[in-house]
């Protein structure tokens, strides 16, 4: 069952729109990213879950309650949602054991729930220390142990991370993650932080322009990307034209299998002219080739320890430039030999008439 | 799990616990503590003074002006005014700057200002008002009505700039944990607010316990008015300072309790200086009502002084104006308080910056005895400076413009040094460290960093002592020049005689003189950022 | 602007006088403005303040005041200077000009200008035939909640002086206890709110100096003036003569010429000021009559007490806080 289901949700503030029509479903206990860059309406998304603002249309459903529709509007303090923002925003004023226990009942303000939930985000001797004496990343850890303090059906992540610096942030991730793994927590992380949101999430939802322009799993987002942006985003790409032929690709590196035919609008008829989307690593470079490989000459290597990256231009027509990652660091070839090109596993393409049309999207 | 290291710097922390510059400890120069307790030193010669006097009087004199129901009844009198009013200005203060700050109250730029202007009115300009306008307005609830609304806009001030710096998205999340709308204002808001609240407190009741116009004029007997009437019957310099070192006395109560309520202060600075979304708690039903209640505040701190002053100058009289013009009190009126601002606010700025950068016991102790100075009565202060001019100094610069500016600067020093803590508190040190190590010399690195990051505050605490000084009146008749008049003592005399239709265009004119760097004031504290972080700081190190 | 300095007006060769007067302003002006036209080689600076903070002032002050000429609205904050001996004497010819017993005995400050208590009463709440006509019989319990006074007023502890000095200290004490239960609620800090109350019908009357009710009917008009004053018995104790006067410091560096401004005070010039003045006070000097008040200075029939009686009132000052009245 979803935990959280939103439909055709418009925000705007005065005159000018933040979220058009945008839908989304979160599946319970799983952990899902919201990624998109500053202005996409990212955080607007989690103010309207929240309830500190209200949708101007479309409907916000949390479990089996509508919460925020034409009719319905649950103030936040109904909604059980525990929030963690950018900055941690503890109140400076208390303690961490009251900012932990601030929203329980007055009873258990200081009771074990306190002392577990600090033991559970490994803060255990701080609960008389102030906001102010602590680290940024402690603090995080204070809030997220503040919204989970009221036993929440969902937990909205603010870039929690974003203030953090580098070598501590990846740590602070990982507990945060186990935290809520572990408390078995549906939870939405916002971030504009690519790594972070494929590292982190189930699924992933990238927001662009008030809209979600794909919702996957970390892998297909990056192996099936929505859009040619899209996949320049998530890492280096191969764009090469081709044909559709049999419910294949013919392209210079051979006949290729397509994988997202069925999401290409209008379907993929023969003859169709394609972009056709191929990751580096799934270019297999060899010094010997087969009947289908490609032959290409060396321009550049750039040697990495893990891996190593070419820089190719295909024989066929002398000008197209290739990039390969290859982990055969071994028989890595030298500047200006001749190899040989396959293509591993099936890709993505579009047709070139969208891909023109909508510009860069 | 990795811990990032604790900071031990106190409330200087960024909230992220970086120290991304390893901070050069340099040796801090004493100039900063020397030239402090030189401004100590200046402010503690009122009380220099009132001590010798009061040993003067003879132990059994005062005993016995001490000890004797009258006393009590004038404590008594003194104790459930300051009470009943810093209460009042407290709920006062404190609301409205929460509905300008935080809520959707329609034309709220207009009422930010306007809020501010009535502490701009004399006391004895408002209490005359009111009094002119209702035999009602006599005595104690009198002395509440006319002191609440002549002096909330202390209590307003620093809320408003404390709930603009303060963090909107604390309330969310405060609703986000289950908390009520009221639950989140009283557990979230007005904690954010405490401080503020609290220091303002303590202004308004050190303000009322020297009060003394608005008191003779409403015919209500306090602890100040007894003083003076100790010098009008009694002749008795000696008693009357004996019966200041009361009020001293309780000043210090005051500033006791206050602190001790106060408690450590805890001040998280910002986050990552992210401008968070702040969304106005929408007043719905309420709307109209509480721009009803604005109104008349407004109506009460603002309209009824102007108004009657504008009633009694149409009314007229039969004498003429005398020879000093209305442009030249203006002017001197202005440039007087414009210049005992500046002096205030640079005599507060090594005050701040000691307190702030080293707060240790004894530099806080050493800046809290500047506000005991509040609490003197204004004629106290310029007696004092008669003395030690004449006696030591041999007349230099007696009832000269210098002599008058130094008085007014020691007696409104505490207001200055509000503002000017207020901002040091918010520039971020490690700034300063930064300039440091680029090999900029300390002395322009104050000029270079610390002033222009400072200068809001510096603006916040002129325009407070300016307000103050525009208004001022007993220790201005006996420090200025003679032959020179402020609009405060041309209406003095006019009122002395009854002469209401002359006194009335003066009245008018010290609220316009006032009205400036009240609507600048004003508009301050509506400016500031939403959310005051250290971004400077943040973009300066990365 | 800062910079200017009221004292320095220096005409050519002549001397700047400063006077520190807590007599009204606008009369002291036209006092000033006529002697500096018949004496163009002086000129005074005028500083106005109340008459018991100059001299807390110039007690402060000490050897090295600025002040030449202090021109007071009561006796007893000269009596006070004079007691310091802080005061200069007073040329003979200046206090020949005013009846002896309205200067000082020591001859240390003239006598300029006189006031005289009063009754102010509103008609509408009481009659005139009902006021008291003994001063004693303000404590008398027909009057409860219907009399106001000032106990803190400047022109209060005249009378207070000249009740003791009658009566005795026992009797003065029960008497004033006898007003203060009497105005309890009426207990005011200055005769100005005395004078508005009466005048507004909060109170039916109240004991002030003449000049309070004259000064009020001129701002108010006569139609606005819903009260009255009357006198007091023919010399009942607290039928007062308040005497304003003026002295030259000691220590003043132009004794010559503050000795003519105070010659100029009691002339009949400086008389004629006064008398036509919105003070409307009486001028006591040089055989000058006044408009306002009606009642001519001659036909005041009032308490025997002389200025050197009423001193510095610090018996009536500490009766008074013995009673708590102040």
């Amino acid at each position: 069952m979803n935990e959280l289901e939103i439909v055709g949700l418009d925000k705007s503030y005065r005159t000018q729109g933040v979220l058009h029509d945008l839908d989304l479903n979160v599946a319970a206990g799983t952990f899902v990213s919201v990624l998109g860059p500053s202005g996409s309406g990212k955080t607007t998304l989690l103010r309207v879950i929240a309830g500190f603002e209200r949708a101007d249309r479309g409907s916000v459903r949390l479990g089996s309650e509508i919460v925020d529709d034409e009719t319905h509007f649950v103030e936040a303090d109904r909604r059980r949602i525990g929030y963690v923002p950018q900055d941690g925003s503890l109140f400076p004023h208390l303690s961490v054991e009251r900012n932990v226990g601030f929203g329980l009942a007055r009873r258990d303000r200081r009771g074990k729930r306190v002392a577990e939930l600090l033991e559970m985000v490994g803060l255990g001797g701080m609960a008389e220390r102030f906001p102010h004496q602590l680290s940024g990343g402690q603090q995080q850890r204070v809030a997220l142990a503040r919204g989970l303090a009221i036993d929440p059906a969902l937990v909205l992540l603010d870039e929690p991370f974003s203030s953090l610096d580098a070598s501590l942030r990846a740590a602070v991730r990982n507990d945060v993650r186990e935290v809520l793994r572990n408390a078995g927590t549906t939870a939405i992380l916002v971030t504009h932080d690519q790594d972070e949101a494929l590292s982190l999430a189930d699924h992933v939802a990238i927001i662009r322009e008030g809209r979600i322009s794909q919702f996957d799993t970390p892998a297909r987002i990056y192996a099936q990307p929505s859009s040619p942006a899209l996949a320049r985003e998530f890492g280096e790409v191969n764009f090469l034209k081709g044909v559709a032929k049999g419910g294949a690709i013919e392209t210079p590196l051979g006949l290729l299998e397509l994988q997202n035919a069925g999401s290409v609008e209008g379907g993929v008829r023969d003859g169709t002219k394609l972009l056709v989307l191929v990751r580096p690593e799934q270019i297999v470079v060899r010094s010997e080739g087969t009947d289908t490989s490609t032959a290409a000459r060396v321009l550049n290597t750039e040697f990495y320890g893990h891996d190593a990256v070419l820089t190719l231009v295909a024989n066929y027509d002398g000008v197209t430039t290739l990039t390969a990652r290859t982990s055969n660091a071994t028989g890595l070839p030298l500047r200006d030999t001749q190899v040989f090109l396959d293509v591993r596993g099936g890709v993505v393409a579009w047709p070139e008439s969208d891909v023109t049309a909508a510009g860069n999207r | 799990m990795t811990l990032a290291p604790l900071d031990h710097r106190g409330e200087l922390t960024t909230a992220d616990g970086r120290t991304s510059v390893a901070p050069r400890r340099r040796p801090r120069p004493k100039t900063l503590l020397v030239l402090s307790v030189v401004v100590v030193a200046a402010l503690a010669l009122p009380l220099a003074f009132l001590l010798t006097e009061a040993t003067n009087a003879g132990a059994s004199n005062i005993w016995h002006l001490i000890w004797r129901t009258l006393s009590a009844t004038l404590l008594w009198n003194t104790v459930r005014l300051t009470v009943v009013v810093t209460a009042l200005c407290a709920v006062i203060g404190t609301l409205t700057a929460y509905c300008v700050e935080r809520t959707d109250l329609p034309f709220r730029h207009v009422w930010a200002v306007l809020v501010v202007i009535p502490f701009a009115i004399p006391d004895f300009v408002v209490s005359f008002g009111w009094s002119s306008l209702s035999t009602w307005v006599s005595g104690y609830r009198g002395a509440v009505l006319v002191m609440t609304l002549a002096v909330y806009p202390l209590v307003y001030l620093p809320v408003a700039a404390s709930l603009r710096g303060a963090d909107p998205g604390q309330e969310e999340i405060a609703r986000s944990l289950g908390a009520s709308r009221l639950s989140t204002f009283v557990r979230v808001t007005l904690a954010q607010a405490r401080r503020a609240i609290l220091g303002g407190c303590l202004l308004v009741a050190l303000v009322i316990l020297a009060e003394y116009g608005a008191f003779e004029i409403l015919g209500y007997p306090t602890f100040t008015t007894v003083i003076f009437s100790e010098f009008s019957v009694g002749f008795d310099t000696a008693s009357a300072c004996a019966l200041s070192l009361v009020l001293v006395l309780l000043s210090l109560v005051v500033m006791v309790g206050e602190s001790s309520v106060r408690g450590a202060g805890h001040v998280t600075r910002g986050g990552p200086g992210v401008q968070r979304v702040m969304t106005r708690r929408l007043l719905g039903r309420m709307k109209w009502p509480v721009v009803l209640g604005f109104t008349v505040l407004v109506a009460g701190a603002l309209g009824v002084p102007v108004g009657s002053s504008i009633y009694w100058m149409f009314q007229g009289g039969a004498h003429a104006l005398g020879g000093v013009s209305l442009v030249s009190a203006s002017l001197y009126t202005a440039g007087y308080s414009a210049a005992a601002a500046f002096v205030a606010t640079l005599m507060a700025l090594p005050v701040a910056l000691l307190v702030v950068r080293r707060p240790t016991r004894v530099h806080r102790l050493l800046t809290r005895t500047t506000f005991l100075v509040l609490a003197m009565p204004g004629l106290v202060v310029a007696l004092a400076l008669s003395y030690f001019s004449e006696h030591y100094l041999n007349g230099f610069a007696y009832q000269s413009a210098p002599m008058l500016v130094f008085a007014y600067a020691l007696m409104f020093f505490p207001l200055a040094l509000v503002g000017v803590r207020a901002s040091v508190a918010q520039a971020p040190v490690a700034l300063e460290e930064v300039a440091g190590s680029l090999g900029v010399k300390r002395r322009h690195v104050l000029l270079r960093v610390t002033l222009p990051l400072v200068a809001p505050g510096l603006g916040a605490a002129f325009c407070l002592v300016f307000l103050s000084a525009v208004t001022e009146l007993t220790a201005t008749l006996i420090l200025i020049p003679t032959n020179v008049q402020t609009l405060a003592t041309q209406f003095w005399s006019y009122q002395q005689n009854l002469s209401y239709g002359q006194a009335a265009p003066f009245a008018l004119l010290i609220i316009a003189v006032a009205a400036l760097p009240a609507y600048l004031l004003g508009r301050f504290f509506d400016r500031l950022p939403v959310r005051q972080g250290p971004s400077p700081a943040r973009k300066a190190l990365t | 602007m800062l910079a200017a300095c009221g004292a320095s007006s220096n005409h050519g060769n002549g001397v700047t006088l400063t006077l520190y007067s807590g007599q009204h302003v606008q009369t002291t002006d036209a006092l000033v403005a006529s002697f500096e036209k018949s004496n163009p080689t002086i000129s005074v600076a005028v500083r106005s303040n109340d008459e018991a903070t100059f001299d807390a002032q110039i007690v402060a002050e000490g050897s090295r005041s600025p002040a030449d000429v202090f021109f007071s609205e009561n006796s007893p904050a000269l009596e006070y200077l004079q007691q310091k001996g802080l005061l200069a004497k007073v040329n003979a010819g200046t206090l020949a000009k005013t009846t002896s017993k309205y200067n000082s005995p020591s001859g240390d400050w003239v006598g300029v200008s006189a006031r005289v208590s009063v009754l102010i009463y509103n008609p509408r709440l009481i009659k005139k035939s009902a006021l008291p006509t003994s001063v004693l019989q303000l404590a008398s319990p027909r009057y409860k909640d219907k009399l106001a006074f000032a106990p803190g007023e400047t022109d209060f502890q005249p009378i207070v002086t000249s009740v003791i000095n009658t009566y005795g200290t026992t009797a003065t004490k029960k008497w004033l206890n006898g007003m203060k239960a009497n105005a309890t609620s009426h207990l005011y800090p200055n005769n100005e709110t005395v004078t508005n109350d009466v005048n507004r019908g909060l109170v039916a009357f109240g004991v002030i100096d003449q000049y309070y009710w004259y000064r009020l009917r001129a701002q108010l008009g006569r139609s606005n003036t819903h009260s009255k004053i009357a006198f007091f018995s023919p010399h009942d104790p607290g039928y007062v003569i308040d005497v304003s006067g003026a002295a030259v410091l000691k220590s003043s560096t132009h004794q010559a010429a503050a000795q003519k401004f105070l010659a100029f005070l009691v002339s009949a010039k400086g008389q004629e000021i006064i008398a036509h003045s919105i003070s409307f006070e009486y001028p006591i000097a040089s055989s000058v009559s006044t408009a306002q008040p009606e009642t001519p200075f001659r036909d005041l029939q009032p308490s025997p007490i002389d200025v050197a009686q009423l001193g510095t009132g610090q018996r009536a000052v500490a009766l008074l806080r013995e009673v708590q009245l102040l």
